[in-house]
């Protein structure tokens, strides 16, 4: 018979404190591409390689769409003069600003057509390494009981109805977050004649969260600016 | 044996030996067929004599036109596409009259994006990428695949070190996706600290994965013709300082589930799948090993894998305790590769040069689900891609898996095969 409690206890806290206490991706971690002042004919072996149209060239430097990008790593390996790419992980960005949420807020989430990692690493800020309750987040089964809708992946079109009437279930104050690149983009999929766009084609989304996919650490920081805890990466989104 | 071309604007192809009228159906007497010619005749258009399901697959319809019972007191109970928890997107259409199931049927491709065709005119050095997006949770076993089909059409010869280091990657997605299958049963069984502290395990599979590769799913590393920078060494600098002690934690959770008697009784003699079904649906992975049938590929295709232990991880009950014991021993023996890949110490070159050329490739990749495999048509470049996922090979038993349990037996089932819906639906 196992003691799964002496089990626990032997183990310790492994909890991290972020985002009171400041969180680290490791050195390699491909997190955030920045473009670094380059001549054009430099940036252009990289702007070409980005499958999902992240870059465009410009001048002093090329300019990055994060909300786009797959965090390949493709153009800093290919124009390493033009990228860079760095661990950054705090990536999320709002629109507007964070709804008047109190200390705990209840999460529900839609799959509208995820590539089934992003579910994963939702998944994961419940473990004990992240464990996202500290933070007075829960999950919720109904939209009838949530504040925060997480949607993952793009919008396919046989999703689109099933995402409109979860956040139309859902009571007010809500607010919408879209978790991962495809999410917040399209990205890839764009042009795809089975999708119908991403997530804010369809309902309101509020905070964007990229990522391929994103890392626990970045959800939990996306959670708190949603929450008005944390500051978002670049300017409020018109 | 060909027996019929579909053509890329839908219906038949006229091609020597093969037929342009209605098609025969295979799958009355083949069931590992009943997909596959579903699918064909969903998307392209093929007629099929005496194909034994009419209900469309892949089109998503209203319920009420898939239903079968005519009694009133059977009721239908959509369940999804939208479920409660974290979980893919999916639907199930279920009939019952109270506990029993009465007949369940499987409405997926909510989720399909056509990413098969998105691979068409990607430059090939890029085109890995692509394949990692059908399934970002087992991304090196796809990006592997794809990358073993397009090196079959070139016939390009593989560095050992790349191989080696794309075993070590599988090996790792193995791992985790099997403790991620094994925290969702704990979950089931209502064992919430054993379901934690199995996420956590598989929580340091992700964290060594994301030092030594730059991504906790090793995304981005598997190309065509090796990996896309030297990841090996980074590999065996972290593997070095931090794999005994994630082997003795995976280990340790493995050791307190299994005697858990409390999640052991809820899993013996549920969700059984005979042998001989397993054979007839050409199951694949812990599903088929599960039910004692041989299905490895790593058995017979030595490509991927630098040498490993022969011996393959058989159970023979058919239910999902079995399929449970079969990842536990699966995921013991995933270190023992990673170690013979580690200890082989490839030097050399990690990528070899791809030159394009026409012509086709079929490949396939054991993937943590089972046999995964890619197609690859070049014509100037990729002109045609076609996956074969093991969760598409496996979702049809599902439903031969369901009669005897009731309804709270749904998600033991479903999370002791541990398949994943986009690789399905892609």
């Amino acid at each position: 018979m196992s003691n799964w409690i002496v089990y626990g206890l032997r183990r310790g806290i492994l909890t991290t404190r972020y985002p009171q206490r400041s969180g680290t991706m490791p050195a390699g971690y491909r997190g955030a591409v920045a473009a670094l002042n380059a001549p054009l004919e430099e940036q252009r072996a990289g702007v070409a390689a980005c499958l999902s149209g992240a870059l465009q060239e410009g001048s002093p430097a090329a300019r990055v769409d994060a909300l786009r990008c797959y965090q390949c790593g493709e153009c800093a390996r290919r124009a390493p003069t033009a990228f860079a790419i760095s661990p950054a992980f705090e990536v999320a960005r709002l629109r507007q600003r964070a709804a008047p949420f109190g200390r705990s807020v209840h999460v529900r989430h839609v799959d509208a057509g995820s590539d089934g990692s992003e579910e994963q690493e939702l998944q994961a800020i419940f473990n004990p390494f992240y464990d996202a309750n500290r933070l007075g987040i829960f999950l919720t089964a109904t939209p009838r009981h949530a504040d925060i809708l997480i949607v993952t992946g793009v919008v396919t079109h046989p999703m689109v109805e099933p995402l409109r009437r979860a956040y139309d279930a859902m009571p007010h104050p809500k607010s919408v977050i879209a978790l991962g690149t495809s999410a917040c983009s399209g990205g890839i999929s764009s042009d795809s004649p089975d999708v119908a766009g991403p997530v804010d084609a369809i309902v309101p989304v509020d905070v964007y969260i990229p990522g391929t996919p994103p890392t626990p650490l970045s959800i939990l920081h996306g959670l708190a600016v949603a929450l008005g805890r944390a500051v978002p990466a670049g300017e409020a989104m018109p | 044996m060909l027996r019929y071309v579909v053509s890329g604007e839908g219906g038949l192809e006229e091609y020597p030996g093969a037929v342009l009228g209605p098609v025969p159906s295979l799958a009355a007497a083949i069931p590992a067929a009943l997909w596959h010619e579903c699918e064909a005749r969903d998307r392209f258009g093929v007629v099929f004599e005496n194909l034994p399901e009419s209900r469309p697959l892949v089109e998503v319809r209203p319920a009420e036109e898939l239903r079968r019972a005519d009694s009133p007191e059977v009721s239908t109970i959509l369940y999804g596409p939208v479920r409660s928890g974290i979980v893919e997107s999916a639907r199930w259409i279920v009939e019952t009259a109270g506990e029993d199931f009465i007949s369940v049927y499987p409405s997926m491709f909510f989720k399909r994006r056509e990413l098969e065709r998105r691979f068409t005119g990607v430059p090939l050095d890029l085109a890995a990428h692509v394949a990692e997006h059908a399934s970002g949770a087992t991304a090196s076993s796809h990006a592997a695949a794809f990358s073993k089909a397009a090196e079959a059409a070139l016939r390009l010869e593989v560095p050992e070190r790349a191989r080696a280091t794309r075993a070590v990657l599988v090996e790792f997605e193995r791992i985790h996706q099997h403790l991620d299958a094994l925290a969702k049963l704990a979950d089931d069984g209502s064992l919430s600290v054993g379901s934690s502290q199995t996420f956590a395990a598989k929580e340091r599979v992700h964290r060594l994965l994301a030092e030594a590769t730059g991504n906790r799913f090793a995304r981005g590393v598997i190309t065509v013709g090796g990996t896309r920078f030297d990841v090996m060494a980074r590999l065996a600098d972290v593997c070095a300082t931090q794999l005994d002690r994630l082997e003795a934690e995976v280990l340790a959770v493995l050791d307190a589930l299994f005697s858990t008697q409390s999640l052991l009784d809820r899993l013996i003699g549920t969700g059984k799948l005979a042998r001989e079904l397993v054979i007839a649906y050409g199951a694949v992975g812990p599903v088929a090993r599960g039910s004692g049938v041989s299905s490895d590929a790593r058995l017979h295709d030595g490509y991927l894998y630098t040498p490993m232990g022969g011996e393959e991880s058989l159970e023979s009950h058919g239910d999902a305790v079995s399929r449970a014991l079969v990842r536990r021993a699966e995921i013991v023996r995933s270190f023992r590769s990673i170690r013979n890949a580690l200890d082989g110490a490839f030097a050399g070159e990690y990528l070899a040069p791809a030159r394009l050329e026409d012509g086709c490739g079929i490949a396939r990749v054991e993937s943590p689900q089972g046999e995964l495999l890619y197609f690859v048509r070049f014509d100037g470049g990729i002109a045609r891609v076609a996956l074969r996922s093991a969760s598409y090979a496996n979702w049809p038993l599902f439903v031969p898996s369901l009669p005897g349990n009731i309804f709270t037996d749904f998600s033991f089932i479903e999370h002791s095969f541990g398949l994943s819906q986009a690789e399905v639906d892609r």
